[in-house]
């Protein structure tokens, strides 16, 4: 990643496949490891413990983000089965979570993975269309299915917990110690946003994550190769579901809150954004993908609010900021597409090429 | 009695499921042509309705230079469109093509009030406002205008994809793009002429319901009907898009007047998109739609 | 491309450092944080609300301030967006915001427990949950003005003037948005229902809302009802407004809740004559010609810039007004008690929001008196009618049924 890797030929393929590309890799892993744990701590000393809270609650928007942006890549970048439902699967997590969280009192590591295996079995109903059709008709078939899972909540007082289909959720503990402020609510984030990232890392190299590029890349073709397309297809949809509702019951204990209305659709196309920005089919592109669009508004407004006086008056700038932020945020998207279809991550990858031979090229 | 308010309701979905399908041909007439699918149709509609206003409305012009400046100006926005944008994403994955029109419609969204102004403004067709009665019926003149345009269309692309050479030539390109090439048809003329097309079906639907509803960015959210409406009818078929546009008028109508008040909710917009994956499980391509063959 | 990011990373830090610099350079300041959205699912309205809080704040302060104390409003556009919501809250509470205008009823309930937990009083006008008027429950959260459930009881009350005084046997159709806030008054009218003997029809609208020809054909042809109570949002009202016109059906038999009720409104049905005789529900007053808009008007012409545009669509903004102007007396009472140049926090905010009382704003402002037990201020509301295009004042600020809510508050308490 960080380190210089010319002189490295790989001979086998275990070694080719392995987990750290290089033996160095394990010490790099080290490092950003020690440094994420250290991250409050770091910021507190260089900020105040103030402002520490506020970038702290900015990193949490993003590693939950993360699980959710890996869980959509790998259903649509590397399986190629489009799902523009994805918010639909993050609220059925985080209503399964609430009310196992609130009727039964069940701690966080029951509801969490509960809330991912609803989320799941959702998907795979939703995937099984997916075995007749493809393309548009398979997109706008998940975007129906985000329809009728917001109607069935909104309609349904059991999983809602009343017209105002909002549960309210006691904050997870450890320990006996309940999480409240942002740099605990970190940690907790941060161990299952390294999960996620492990675990995907781990399956796109194995035995399934071969048959979801094949599919990806010519399901026929895929299928005379003798890989089954109804098992992994449907395989794809349940992994990514699971992310997704993971990742809404991430949200419902980061906010404190269940509500459907924070998994609207809106909130399904942030997600491809970001994996589209990322790069599509890449892990460190998903990574990429969800801190650049959680950024991007923050970064946005910072910039506007130091400079953006000298151009405007003050009330012009307060429609100016949003206005910017929307169109700049549909204009990344479609610069992305069009001039570096890879994303963010094929960008970082150039620059390592760039310094693999560096200062000696040609 | 109860007759009577069933045939009303249908009456009722005709009528605006003919609006439905008039913004459902601009979505279909693209994809027949160039394969690419226009999430932002919604924004399109929004796009011409502000236009319309702002030279209707705030230049105080009469009713048919706003027509003639909202065509213009739809034409030439699709085909600038089209250029500078799509023609970079041929031949790339579906998503491609889904998140680029997405990306326009944030900026759309974005950037047409901070142009056009966020106020909200009314635009009044010639037509009048007295409703229509019609035996049992009474109808709104703005809609009537709209269904009259869809079948205008209707019938107007018909012919031009079956009789006229340019049409014919059309749904060579859309067939199979190199095979059109090979034979002397210029395919990227067409794919512009396409979305010229698709620029004046937004132009009209823009006027048309920025008359019904108002004009402010929440045309825009007409779009979302309009998928129903093509999925049902196949994404290619421009019949399609009309029989599926009534299908969803009249299915919403009837579940708004006899599945609510059963379930006490509102079925309207949810009824059409459960149809919609029924359909889809027994016909993969819509109801009109073209089955493809697809090849190793 | 490198370059670029590069350079956009280095603009990103110059900007964090200079937003630090411009916090310590004026301590005496007053942050008031400001939820908004100008670009999301409801942008017709935050156009009109926020440049609103932003024209009273600077009235305030070229007044010489709260207690000689400026205050800056600082806004956020969240876009509609819980994340993003979340995010705004958190860069106020770093930036030092003693109280916060939240905006979004979803946003509200994902902040009701953080407000608590760190002692910021935040306020949801005219959305937020009904509950939240329990002031023992929710300490930090303050509707301020009428809730739904509020609403609803003044809308029935309402009608009953309009039919007589008597609403026995009468049929009353609840034609509203279908989403949680569309639903939340529901068990108030169907407990008035009971009470006073009218007979309820529900007619749900879902979202978008663009076309409800069959509701509307529901209401007056199949069920004939007798009086409307409409609560709708977005574009729905205007929708709902047409349809009435076009079967005939007298709007001056219809009353919207506050999201249904502005000019925006009108305008979208075909302008003001369109709406003639349509009631809508105001929990501030509707109308430029209060002494505070020739305040603003007067100081705009001071700086020689024409009025700001925005005050033509008085129904928004002068709820903003309203909004900040509840913020700008709780701080003066925080500073009255702790000393005009004393630190206060948002403990001492709070506390000033629960002894607001007594400012009118020249009738713009209800009667509101906020007490630690009632966050809501007693939930008043005034009815504006169409009268000859324009929405004139047809009722006094009343509220109706206390005891009924009261008795649901207590029922939602137990509940959780």
């Amino acid at each position: 990643m960080f380190h210089r890797e010319s002189g490295y030929f790989k001979t086998t393929y275990a070694a080719d496949g392995g987990l750290y590309p290089l033996p160095i890799a394990k010490w790099t892993v080290g490092v950003l490891l020690v440094g994420f744990i250290l991250l409050p701590t770091i910021s507190t000393v260089v900020s105040g413990a103030v402002s520490a809270e506020y970038y702290v609650s900015v990193v949490n928007l993003i590693l939950i983000a993360v699980v959710g942006a890996l869980g959509l890549n790998i259903l649509v970048g590397y399986t190629g089965q489009i799902s523009i439902g994805h918010a639909g699967f993050m609220s059925v997590g985080a209503y399964t979570a609430a009310n196992l969280a609130v009727k039964l009192d069940l701690p966080f590591w029951i509801t969490l993975p509960a809330g991912g295996l609803m989320a799941a079995f959702i998907g795979v109903i939703v995937g099984i269309p997916s075995l007749r059709i493809k393309g548009l008709y398979l997109a706008i078939a998940t975007l129906a299915a985000q329809l009728i899972i917001e109607w069935v909540i909104n309609h349904t007082p059991a999983i809602s917990g009343g017209s105002q289909a909002s549960i309210e959720v006691p904050r997870p503990t450890v320990l006996g110690h309940p999480l409240k402020t942002q740099r605990e609510l970190y940690y907790f984030l941060l161990f299952f946003a390294v999960l996620s990232i492990v675990a995907t890392l781990n399956l796109v190299r194995s035995r399934i994550g071969r048959a979801f590029v094949a599919i990806r890349d010519q399901d026929i073709a895929a299928e005379i190769i003798g890989i089954n397309i109804f098992r992994y297809k449907l395989t794809a949809f349940a992994i990514s579901s699971f992310y997704a509702g993971v990742t809404g019951v991430l949200y419902t204990y980061y906010l404190g809150i269940a509500n459907y209305e924070n998994f609207l659709i809106t909130t399904s196309i942030d997600y491809l954004a970001m994996i589209i920005i990322g790069g599509l089919g890449s892990v460190l592109g998903s990574i990429l993908g969800a801190i650049f669009v959680t950024l991007l508004p923050i970064v946005i407004r910072l910039f506007m609010e130091s400079f953006g006086t000298l151009l405007f008056s003050a009330s012009d700038l307060n429609n100016i900021i949003p206005a910017t932020r929307l169109g700049l945020f549909g204009l990344l998207i479609i610069v992305f597409l069009v001039v570096e279809p890879e994303g963010l991550n094929r960008l970082w990858r150039n620059i390592r090429n760039y310094f693999r031979v560096w200062p000696f090229s040609y | 009695m109860e007759w009577d308010f069933t045939l009303l309701l249908i009456g009722n979905g005709v009528l605006i499921g003919l609006m439905y399908s008039l913004i459902a041909l601009g979505f279909v007439v693209v994809y027949k042509a160039t394969d690419a699918i226009n999430f932002a149709q919604g924004e399109f509609v929004m796009l011409a309705a502000l236009i319309s206003a702002a030279v209707i409305v705030l230049m105080e012009m009469p009713f048919w230079v706003g027509v003639v400046v909202t065509l213009l100006g739809m034409i030439s926005f699709s085909f600038g469109l089209e250029r500078f944008i799509l023609r970079a994403l041929l031949g790339r994955p579906i998503v491609a093509i889904i998140m680029a029109t997405i990306g326009l419609a944030a900026i759309l969204r974005g950037l047409g009030p901070l142009f056009f102004g966020a106020e909200t403004r009314s635009i009044t067709l010639p037509v009048g406002d007295e409703p229509i009665i019609f035996g049992p019926f009474i109808l709104q003149p703005v809609q009537v205008t709209g269904a009259a345009v869809a079948l205008l269309f209707l019938g107007g692309f018909t012919w031009f994809f079956l009789k006229s050479r340019m049409g014919v030539a059309m749904r060579a390109v859309a067939d199979n793009q190199q095979v059109a090439m090979a034979m002397g048809i210029n395919v990227e003329r067409y794919f512009a002429l396409a979305w010229a097309m698709a620029g004046i079906v937004s132009a009209l639907s823009g006027i048309v319901w920025g008359a019904m509803l108002g004009v402010d960015v929440h045309v825009a959210l007409v779009g979302l009907k309009v998928f129903p409406v093509v999925i049902l009818g196949g994404l290619d078929s421009i019949i399609g898009a009309v029989v599926g546009g009534l299908i969803v008028g009249i299915v919403e109508n009837l579940a708004a007047g006899y599945l609510d008040p059963l379930v006490g909710g509102g079925t309207k917009d949810f009824a059409p998109y459960v149809l919609m994956i029924i359909a889809l499980m027994i016909r993969p391509y819509g109801i009109f739609g073209k089955r493809k063959i697809e090849r190793v | 491309m490198t370059r670029h990011l590069a350079r956009l990373t280095a603009a990103a830090a110059g900007a964090i450092l200079m937003s630090a610099g411009a916090a310590i350079a004026q301590p005496k300041e007053i942050v008031i944080g400001v939820q908004c959205d100008r670009t999301g699912a409801t942008q017709t309205v935050g156009v009109f609300f926020c440049p609103a809080v932003h024209d009273y704040t600077n009235l305030i302060n070229s007044k010489g301030g709260v207690e000689g104390r400026k205050i800056r409003a600082m806004e956020i556009d969240h876009e509609y967006k819980v994340p993003q919501g979340m995010e705004a809250y958190e860069r106020h509470k770093k930036e030092g915001a003693v109280s916060i205008l939240l905006y979004g009823t979803p946003h509200t309930q994902a902040l009701a427990a953080k407000l608590a937990e760190d002692k910021i009083p935040g306020t949801s006008p005219g959305f937020g949950s009904a509950a939240s008027a329990d002031g023992k429950r929710y300490p930090y959260l303050f509707p301020i003005a009428a809730t739904y459930w509020s609403q609803a009881a003044a809308a029935v009350k309402f009608v009953k003037d309009k039919l007589g005084g008597n609403l026995k046997g009468k049929k009353i159709a609840y034609l509203f948005y279908d989403n949680p806030a569309g639903k939340e008054p529901l068990p108030i009218l169907e407990d008035l229902a009971k009470l006073e003997g009218f007979e309820l029809k529900t007619f749900a609208v879902p979202a978008p809302g663009v076309e409800m020809g069959a509701q509307i054909l529901d209401i007056t042809q199949r069920y004939r009802a007798d009086f409307v109570i409409a609560h709708l949002f977005g574009r729905s009202p205007s929708v709902s407004i047409k349809e009435f016109k076009r079967v005939g059906f007298p709007l001056s038999k219809v009353v919207s809740f506050v999201w249904g009720s502005a000019e925006a409104d009108l305008q979208a049905a075909g302008g003001g004559a369109v709406a003639e005789g349509y009631n809508t529900m105001q929990f501030a007053g509707v109308g430029s010609d209060y002494p505070v808009h020739k305040q603003i008007r007067d100081m705009y012409q001071k700086e020689g810039k024409p009025a700001p545009k925005e005050m033509a669509s008085t129904v928004y903004y002068n709820r903003g007004i309203f909004h900040i102007a509840v913020h700008i007396e709780a701080v003066r009472n925080a500073l009255k008690a702790k000393g005009a140049n004393a630190n206060i926090t948002g403990e001492d905010v709070k506390n000033g929001f629960e002894k607001v009382k007594g400012i009118t704003l020249d009738g713009l402002m209800p009667p509101l008196e906020i007490t630690p037990a009632d966050h809501e201020g007693g939930g008043w509301v005034q009815i504006f009618t169409v009268k000859g295009g324009k929405l004139t004042k047809s009722s006094e600020w009343f509220r109706a049924y206390p005891e009924v809510i009261k008795k649901h508050i207590e029922a939602d308490a137990k509940k959780s």
